[in-house]
């Protein structure tokens, strides 16, 4: 079996990348660097609408929803050229694949253009204070009231809440039933009344990651929802069935080449580095403990792409994708690990120095991976739990 | 005025609840040094800050009890 580029796949990687040179400029990597704008503002969205333009973005959707109905292999290709850069391009991770598997007509109709063009951004609001790794407990109620609910609850590590158009909000509609029967998802406008939000400030913050060195964001906050309206139109799915929406629609949204990038790209980096670098006239390089390194790492790094291509390979031809992209969750954060513990060796203290330091290496860049990387394992749906849906799903065991 | 069921301190409710402005898309913004709250079991309880709420998320039940709810 061939995993190998077509030529036209080939000519199109070139033109994507051809396209980046000139068109992600200093002014849009200053506002994906931005904490306020995370990284969404009318730089970004310009940039998003060229890619558009050149059919580039939702490249895989069906055409009556503004997509170009072509391949998801292709779409890759354009979303693993920009994740090089640190730029999300492409549709992968926009809560799309969740609407296109389970939304009404009218929902796809609405937001499917819109997030093409940068203009509907979803922030996850799922994570509670006492319901992370178990979800299922979430507290954040939404009662009927004729044709609306009524949600109060709170979210927590929601990290898109202040640029984000919309909450894509999982709350209990049903507490008399077992926990994961009870629940419902809605896509809420953040400007409903009764929704607050309070900003938390991650270890990215201060001083500012670089971009593309971290999975997580400088920001991320709190939401409140006090007595919010919802239309019974905003639900997502069918009533009671948004554990399953919100399961179906993350394990879709892991799919793509930005999941795959985030772990290999400082493997690529840091080789790069010790083939150009000396420490006193001494290659790094020439050292047998960090070839040794280095090539375990790269080792790791063509089974991480193997195994999101083989999940791109799933979707795109409607196979039951099940627990592949928890499989994948696993492998690429924790290589990421194993790749922070072996720059931090072969960098000693210079690998410590941030960015602003007089002496950091590539603008802190390995400094700010150490945090990244950690970041990873945890961020949408941690190992351990993607660990359990291995265990459930793929090898057939009990719930615990 | 409701006190903060782990260190009974008076919560001021509407310092809290002050908006401090609105994201970009319209959701009102409030100041992340007034207190916090915390839905649980169908009510919001008051808190003087994430210290006394993640101690009472924890344990929840110790701290009703304590408070006689």
């Amino acid at each position: 079996m061939d995993f190998g580029f077509t030529p036209q796949q080939e000519a199109l990687k070139q033109e994507v990348r051809q396209f980046i040179a000139e068109n992600v400029t200093q002014e849009v990597i200053a506002e994906l660097e931005s904490a306020e704008e995370g990284g969404r503002g009318p730089n970004y969205r310009g940039l998003l609408l060229k890619a558009g333009e050149r059919g580039w973005v939702g490249m895989s959707w069906p055409k009556e929803y503004g997509g170009q109905g072509g391949s998801r292999l292709n779409q890759y290709i354009v979303e693993e050229e920009f994740s090089r850069v640190g730029v999300s391009v492409g549709g992968a991770g926009s809560g799309a694949p969740a609407i296109l598997a389970a939304g009404t007509e009218e929902q796809k109709r609405y937001f499917l253009p819109r997030i093409m063009r940068g203009e509907a951004v979803f922030a996850l609001g799922f994570t509670e204070p006492q319901a992370g790794a178990d979800l299922a407990g979430l507290q954040c109620r939404a009662v009927r009231d004729g044709d609306e609910f009524v949600v109060n609850g709170q979210k927590i590590f929601t990290t898109a809440a202040h640029y984000a158009t919309h909450l894509y909000l999982m709350a209990r509609t049903d507490p008399e039933v077992p926990k994961h029967k009870g629940i419902s998802i809605f896509l809420v406008p953040m400007d409903t009344p009764g929704i607050t939000v309070r900003p938390l400030w991650t270890i990215q913050n201060d001083p500012p990651a670089p971009i593309g060195t971290t999975y997580g964001q400088r920001r991320t906050n709190e939401v409140f929802l006090e007595d919010v309206h919802v239309p019974v139109s905003c639900m997502l799915g069918e009533e009671n069935s948004g554990w399953y929406v919100g399961a179906l629609g993350l394990n879709l949204d892991r799919v793509g080449a930005s999941r795959y990038l985030l772990s290999v790209r400082r493997d690529e980096d840091i080789i790069n580095w010790v083939k150009d670098n000396q420490f006193g006239g001494f290659s790094p390089g020439q050292d047998p403990a960090v070839r040794d390194r280095l090539a375990e790492l790269w080792i790791e790094a063509q089974v991480c792409r193997l195994m999101t291509m083989r999940s791109m390979s799933l979707v795109e031809r409607g196979s039951k994708f099940s627990y592949e992209g928890s499989a994948e969750k696993v492998f690429s954060p924790e290589h990421g690990v194993r790749t922070t513990e072996t720059i931090t060796q072969v960098l000693g203290p210079y690998a410590q120095l941030m960015n602003g330091s007089l002496g950091a290496i590539e603008d802190g860049l390995f400094a700010h991976n150490v945090m990244g990387s950690f970041q990873s394992g945890i961020n949408h749906g941690s190992v351990q739990v993607m660990r359990d849906q291995v265990a459930r799903r793929g090898l057939g065991m009990p719930r615990g | 005025m409701p006190k903060d069921p782990v260190c009974s301190k008076e919560i001021d409710v509407a310092a809290a609840r002050t908006t401090t402005g609105t994201t970009r898309f319209g959701a009102a913004e409030v100041d992340p040094r007034a207190g916090t709250r915390s839905f649980f079991n169908g009510q919001w309880y008051y808190f003087c800050g994430l210290e006394c709420r993640t101690k009472f998320l924890a344990t929840p039940q110790t701290y009703l009890k304590q408070a006689g709810s």
